[in-house]
């Protein structure tokens, strides 16, 4: 698996998105970017199954 | 006194709301600068409730069972006619609020003054409310100590008896951490009990709201009042009026102390806290939550980017407005790739199927509410196990696994520091958490420790609370 580039990484999703970066604000993002990037290394070892729906579930209206 | 005393000596007519008000506001305006809980003092519309409260008695109807009694808001809710803030510069800019939060005019319908909203972090986002823009809150056992977050001011103003009773909201601990570390009752009611509208939210899948108070009877008095149908909030679930019952028998409850995740990764006395809890209530079993550290790792990611995308257009355009504790943590949850978060809800709902299952066989589980006691302000890193660890995530190490199910959990403080042994004497607590909508045990449990007199808010040392 390649390694993450958590400063490269910010750079292209924030032009997707549209969000102007400032060069003093690289370090904070890219820090919490690695903190967010070993939780989510957390949780892709928990087995799933397609049934597995996600926590939020849309309603369409609150009464019928 | 407490904040029930108080309401009954009002109702009896023994006392005037209004010279209730004019005694809290002249204690506020001492030794507010103490603890720098309030960024706003609604001293006009609190006598003007006051008069009102007054008036009811005078023609001899009933105003209410919060009647006079003096409470404040963390600065997330509507308060009519001024501005909420949620702890931001960017939220002076915004139009005064039209009319106040649901909770808000559900303690005023009950009687209760409305003081003044409080100091928090910034949108929430943190456990120490040192907000760049309004200044720390200072705990009010230690003043160089943080009152702990995001709901600091809340906690303070009642830790330091400014009020007897405040609201705040809890997304991953901001109720929890607050009232450990100032040793104060807080309630983190089921997720989707209490209406959340009028309110500023933060990551709205996670998001509670909930009281803090002295005593626990205040608990259960704001607890009973707050609950009500909205159907502003699309997250809330009523199932009508379910009223704390503070009743300390508790024969028939099965307990255990939560092991695992939450017998690791704090101090001595953390862990202290809870077997002094589970000593006196004779749980002397070890159940484990499946999952505990995946679930805080899922709360932890899907608050980053529910945050981020909130923020997003003020990110875009002013960003260097924001605190720079929370800029750079929204900044970055806007950017999360959509798998992490999709991943993060997946887990979410299959950590709560195997954590429910817990409560087939216990009714009220134990464990650490915090992993130490307050921090002193400024302070950035802890040692815990033998490594420095940042001190801001852990605080909400125990919390955050609990809140992003939804469980309702009570905050306990503990009364005998001495005894505990707590660094510097200063408080902690635990928490007691129970299945969705069971708060009705957590109360009883709650009974049962005070009576026993485990859990009280412990009273400040003289000297501790000295102006500044």
């Amino acid at each position: 698996m390649p390694d993450f580039d958590p400063e490269a990484y910010a750079r292209q999703a924030a032009a997707a998105i549209g969000l102007p970066l400032h060069p003093a604000h690289l370090p904070g993002i890219t820090m919490n970017l690695a903190l967010a990037r070993r939780m989510a290394g957390l949780i892709e070892q928990m087995k799933l199954s397609p049934a597995d729906e996600a926590a939020p579930v849309f309603v369409a209206s609150k009464t019928p | 006194m407490s904040g029930t005393a108080l309401a009954a000596q009002i109702r009896a007519g023994t006392r005037r709301a209004a010279d209730v008000v004019e005694e809290r506001l002249a204690d506020i305006a001492a030794r507010n600068v103490n603890f720098n809980a309030f960024t706003e003092v609604t001293a006009a519309r609190a006598r003007a409730e006051a008069a009102a409260v007054d008036a009811k008695v005078a023609a001899g109807q009933d105003p209410g069972p919060m009647a006079g009694v003096p409470v404040a808001v963390k600065n997330l809710f509507d308060l009519e006619g001024i501005a909420t803030l949620a702890g931001a510069r960017i939220e002076r800019d915004t139009p005064p609020a039209g009319r106040d939060a649901f909770l808000v005019r559900q303690m005023r319908a009950a009687g209760a003054i409305m003081l003044g909203a409080l100091n928090m972090d910034e949108y929430a986002y943190g456990f120490t409310t040192e907000n760049a823009h309004f200044g720390a809150c200072h705990n009010p056992h230690d003043l160089a100590r943080i009152a702990g977050g995001s709901s600091g001011g809340s906690a303070a103003a009642v830790a330091g008896g400014l009020v007897p009773i405040t609201l705040g909201s809890d997304t991953n601990g901001s109720i929890r951490v607050p009232a450990s570390l100032c040793g104060i009752w807080g309630l983190k009611p089921t997720y989707g009990r209490l209406s959340r509208s009028g309110a500023f939210l933060f990551a709205a899948s996670l998001d509670h709201l909930g009281p803090f108070a002295r005593e626990l009877a205040d608990l259960a008095l704001a607890y009973n009042t707050l609950q009500g149908e909205d159907a502003e909030d699309p997250a809330q679930h009523w199932l009508g009026h379910a009223p704390a019952d503070l009743s300390p028998e508790i024969g028939d409850l099965r307990m255990a102390v939560a092991g695992d995740h939450f017998i690791r990764g704090g101090h001595a006395e953390g862990f202290a806290a809870v077997e002094a809890v589970a000593r006196a209530l004779g749980a002397t079993r070890s159940v484990t939550i499946p999952d505990a550290a995946m679930g805080r790792a899922a709360a932890f990611l899907i608050t980053m980017a529910e945050g981020g995308n909130l923020h997003l257009p003020n990110l875009r355009t002013r960003p260097d407005d924001f605190d720079f504790a929370t800029r750079d943590r929204l900044l970055a949850g806007a950017l999360l790739p959509a798998h992490w978060l999709q991943q993060a809800q997946r887990v979410r709902a299959a950590y709560r199927a195997r954590a429910l299952s817990v409560f087939d066989e216990v009714d009220v589980l134990i464990a650490p509410a915090t992993p130490f006691v307050a921090p002193k302000i400024g302070q950035e890193m802890i040692e815990v196990e033998g490594a420095m660890i940042p001190v801001r995530p852990n605080l909400g190490v125990y919390t955050q696994p609990i809140s992003c199910i939804g469980l309702p959990v009570i905050a306990a403080p503990i009364a005998d520091l001495a005894g505990l042994g707590t660094p510097g004497g200063m408080p902690i607590g635990v928490q007691l958490i129970a299945a969705p909508w069971a708060e009705e045990k957590l109360f009883r449990v709650a009974a049962a420790l005070e009576k026993l007199g485990i859990c009280a808010a412990p009273q400040i040392k003289a000297g501790d609370s000295h102006p500044r």
